[in-house]
């Protein structure tokens, strides 16, 4: 990031993004933008400072400026809508009533700037019978049905593990917000967006829901068993909670498999079909479970892959962060945080668009750059940052005294 | 039910992608996924099939009733509406000369050859950007064009293992449990889109197109929640944790689990101090703040099994959607029923948003369709059905001549 906020080279470097966002959806559809070169002004209110020591903060938070403002004051909502003048996007994650009961809803945004886009991204919609009630990616997910079609057994239903409402919105609000800003770029006008964080994940689950709606869907959840695919699940390997993952999805593979597992019982011609090998799965499994159980993922995944079945080691955290095939491809960035030095994290899966990692700025403190926004955004004088200061509306880290310390 | 596609003929000219044309060779999910939501937005997407069977996820079910099966599947009907399908075969000499001229006057180019499909059948990288400097060509693999398993097998339960995420869930130290369907897929879909759609803003402005290279197992990666961190800020794996949230490292929390009633399941998502204060005073237990064993987060996570049995008991009697009525209204918690696909397809949320829509397809009949979880208060994108294999063909390929 350069002196102005803007990542240079990056394809979006003349949007200014005002991001209201927190916990992870919205946080991480900013950060998109951030990477990209959108200049980020992340607004949050100095009473409820964002936690970094678990560093889940600091890695959504990279190339973003930090305003600490209160926007339940009067002169915190007048640099907010002075801001919202010169801006492109406001992105929100609060429950519908918060930005109406601030007098910040859409339509007063608009009065400001006929041009902005706003994206409003509350757990069940600005509208309908549950928009107030709150939700997070895991009950997202539930009441989308994701956990209904995971399980060991049908009458068990299980949970992702990942909170998976959350990403799912966090991707839709930025093609949403992208093709709004095209759209006010050939036609003129902004847009009001409402990403709805339950709705995610019913998005991803198409196939389902639309065979299940003519009636043509019969739920089958025997854990990894799969209808097309057989042998198809994750075996225990070598060492603690190690596992391999292998799909077969022809015949071609099956033989590959057989001839690098090398058992007799694998040799009956059976197998060599798809409906044989599913109605003897347990036996096969059985056998499989056998080979692998004394070999080490990783070389069980190399010896599988190079015989051509599709496999993959059921990698942990810190086997992903040590992937050498991600290391290959330069997936990761490293960024100095303030408190902490150097942190590892990943990089951007969107690719080309200009963007270069080497001028990627770590996380902000807040109020790190209330400062800089002021004056040099948006013209205050320093006697007007000391008055904002004094009366608690704005936070500047480190720059000036808080009003408590004036006192 | 109205078939839409005429209609919504007519409303295209007024969406943020007209003008742009489209040609997607890829098949199955993701290339398709990201080619939907720019024909929903506007654009004309000519779905390029080989022949004789098309797209493979014409043979993946589930599949609707109708007499012929390859019309029929689910997954094709929902990734492919609102293309047009054109039978071409670009592994022969004319069919590639055909692609190339469809190619040449197209503003992106959605296509999936991983680096062995393009060294069996000669592919450079720029065959199609060098004719058409102003392309935007996506091409979305399971693992990248470069690298040590470029040239690797994948489905999605590799995917997801490789990704991270099959780690994540099910039971601790039984067989960690697959997401359903094809996630990887719709998630780099989904990703690939904004890809295309950052892609066109740069070229708005400077007039380059680009050759998009995006990796399904990198896209996993930037969608963890805070798996790396446990490790790189705590040192701690995290693992999977079956109906609790994990119970390890600086995230151990209760609250945040899920739950049988009277009639299913119910997730509860209550972590912050905040909501703990409403759960107790909820199970009618506001004896539990001023116990010092569940004075903090952590000590809370380890007696969670207690905790469950609170809620528990205290769900007897109750249906799911009571039990998340209450928590939600009265007690302003993240609570929310497990619902069955039935049931999605009938709450009245997901029906007041329009979620669903209705589209009657000539072999495959009528279904409910997911739209998208967005609303827009300007733009209407359009929702219509999947082509058939080839129906378009002699319009676009006649069109060429």
């Amino acid at each position: 990031m350069n002196k102005s906020g803007y990542v240079e080279g990056g394809s979006l470097s003349d949007l200014r993004v005002l991001d209201l966002t927190r916990v992870w959806a919205g946080p991480l559809a900013t950060r998109i933008f951030g990477d990209f070169g959108a200049q980020i002004i992340k607004i949050s209110d100095p009473r409820t400072p964002v936690a970094n020591t678990n560093g889940v903060n600091n890695k959504l938070n990279r190339n973003k400026l930090s305003l600490g403002l209160r926007l339940d004051k009067d002169s915190g909502k007048g640099i907010f809508r002075d801001l919202v003048a010169i801006s492109d996007v406001v992105i929100e994650n609060f429950r519908p009533r918060v930005m109406r009961n601030l007098s910040l809803a859409y339509d007063q945004l608009k009065a400001i700037n006929h041009d902005i886009v706003m994206c409003s991204m509350p757990g069940f919609g600005m509208e309908g019978p549950y928009s107030e009630y709150p939700a997070y990616g895991t009950t997202a997910e539930a009441i989308a049905g994701v956990p209904s079609l995971i399980g060991y057994e049908p009458s068990v239903p299980m949970p992702t593990g990942i909170a998976y409402g959350d990403p799912i919105s966090g991707l839709h609000a930025i093609g949403a917000v992208l093709a709004s800003l095209r759209n006010r770029d050939i036609a003129g006008g902004g847009q009001f967006i409402d990403v709805a964080l339950a709705a995610g994940p019913v998005i991803t689950t198409g196939e389902f829901l639309v065979a299940s709606s003519a009636d043509s869907y019969e739920r089958e959840v025997y854990g990894n068993k799969h209808t097309h695919q057989s042998p198809h699940g994750a075996y225990k390997a070598a060492g603690d909670d190690n596992w391999i993952a292998i799909s077969v999805t022809n015949d071609q593979e099956w033989m590959s498999l057989r001839s690098v597992a090398d058992d007799d019982r694998l040799s009956d011609p059976r197998f060599f079909e798809f409906e044989g090998r599913k109605q003897n799965e347990k036996l096969i499994d059985q056998v499989i479970s056998e080979w692998v159980a004394n070999r080490e993922a990783v070389d069980l995944m190399n010896l599988l892959q190079n015989a051509g079945v599709p496999a993959g080691r059921v990698a942990n955290s810190r086997q992903f962060l040590n992937d050498p095939h991600l290391a290959a491809r330069d997936f990761f960035v490293w960024l100095d945080e303030q408190e902490f030095g150097l942190k590892q994290y990943e990089g951007q899966s969107i690719p080309g668009n200009y963007v270069d990692k080497s001028n990627w700025e770590p996380s902000h403190q807040m109020g790190q750059d209330s400062r800089y926004i002021l004056e040099d955004i948006l013209g205050y004088s320093d006697e007007q940052c000391h008055s904002l200061a004094s009366e608690g509306a704005v936070a500047f880290n480190r720059e000036l005294p808080t009003s408590d310390q004036r006192d | 039910m109205q078939d839409r596609h005429s209609q919504n003929e007519q409303t295209a000219e007024n969406l943020p992608l007209r003008g742009i044309k489209v040609v997607e060779a890829a098949q199955g999910v993701a290339g398709p996924f990201c080619g939907r939501f720019l024909a929903a937005l506007g654009a004309k997407v000519i779905k390029v099939e080989r022949p004789p069977e098309g797209d493979w996820s014409r043979k993946i079910g589930p599949f609707l009733p109708g007499n012929v099966r390859s019309e029929c599947s689910a997954l094709y009907l929902y990734n492919n509406m609102g293309k047009e399908s054109v039978l071409l075969d670009w592994e022969t000499e004319s069919g590639m000369s055909a692609l190339e001229t469809l190619v040449s006057s197209a503003d992106i180019l959605i296509e999936d050859w991983d680096r062995a499909y393009r060294e069996e059948i000669g592919l450079t990288t720029d065959r199609f950007t060098s004719l058409n400097s102003e392309l935007i060509e996506i091409c979305a693999t399971p693992f990248g064009l470069t690298g040590p398993y470029s040239r690797w097998k994948s489905t999605p339960i590799v995917q997801l293992a490789l990704g991270g995420y099959l780690y994540l869930t099910g039971n601790s130290s039984e067989e960690p449990l697959m997401l359903p369907g094809h996630q990887p897929d719709y998630l780099t879909g989904l990703n690939a889109h904004n890809a295309v759609q950052i892609a066109l803003w740069e070229r708005a402005r400077s007039g380059r197109g680009q050759f998009l290279e995006m990796s399904m197992m990198e896209n996993l990666g930037v969608l963890h929640q805070f798996t790396f961190e446990m490790e790189t800020y705590s040192g701690v794996v995290r693992n999977r944790n079956g109906l609790q949230w994990n119970k390890v490292g600086p995230f151990a929390s209760y609250g945040i689990t899920t739950l049988p009633c009277d009639d299913g399941y119910v997730a509860f998502g209550a972590s912050t101090e905040d909501q703990w204060e409403r759960l107790c005073a909820m199970l009618g237990r506001e004896d539990l703040l001023d116990d010092p064993e569940f004075d903090t987060r952590l000590k809370r996570s380890q007696k969670s099994d207690t905790l469950d049995s609170l809620i528990t008991d205290w769900m007897k009697g109750k249906t799911r959607q009571e039990v998340f009525l209450e928590s939600s209204e009265k007690w302003f918690l993240p609570v929310a029923p497990v619902l069955n696909l039935n049931e999605v397809l009938r709450d009245p949320q997901f029906v007041q948003r329009n979620l669903f829509q209705p589209l009657s397809h000539p072999e495959a009949g009528e279904a409910l369709y997911p739209t998208f979880p967005f609303a827009m208060s300007e733009i209407k994108p359009t929702v219509a059905r999947a082509p058939l294999l080839g129906e378009h063909t002699s319009d676009v390929l006649g069109g060429l001549a």
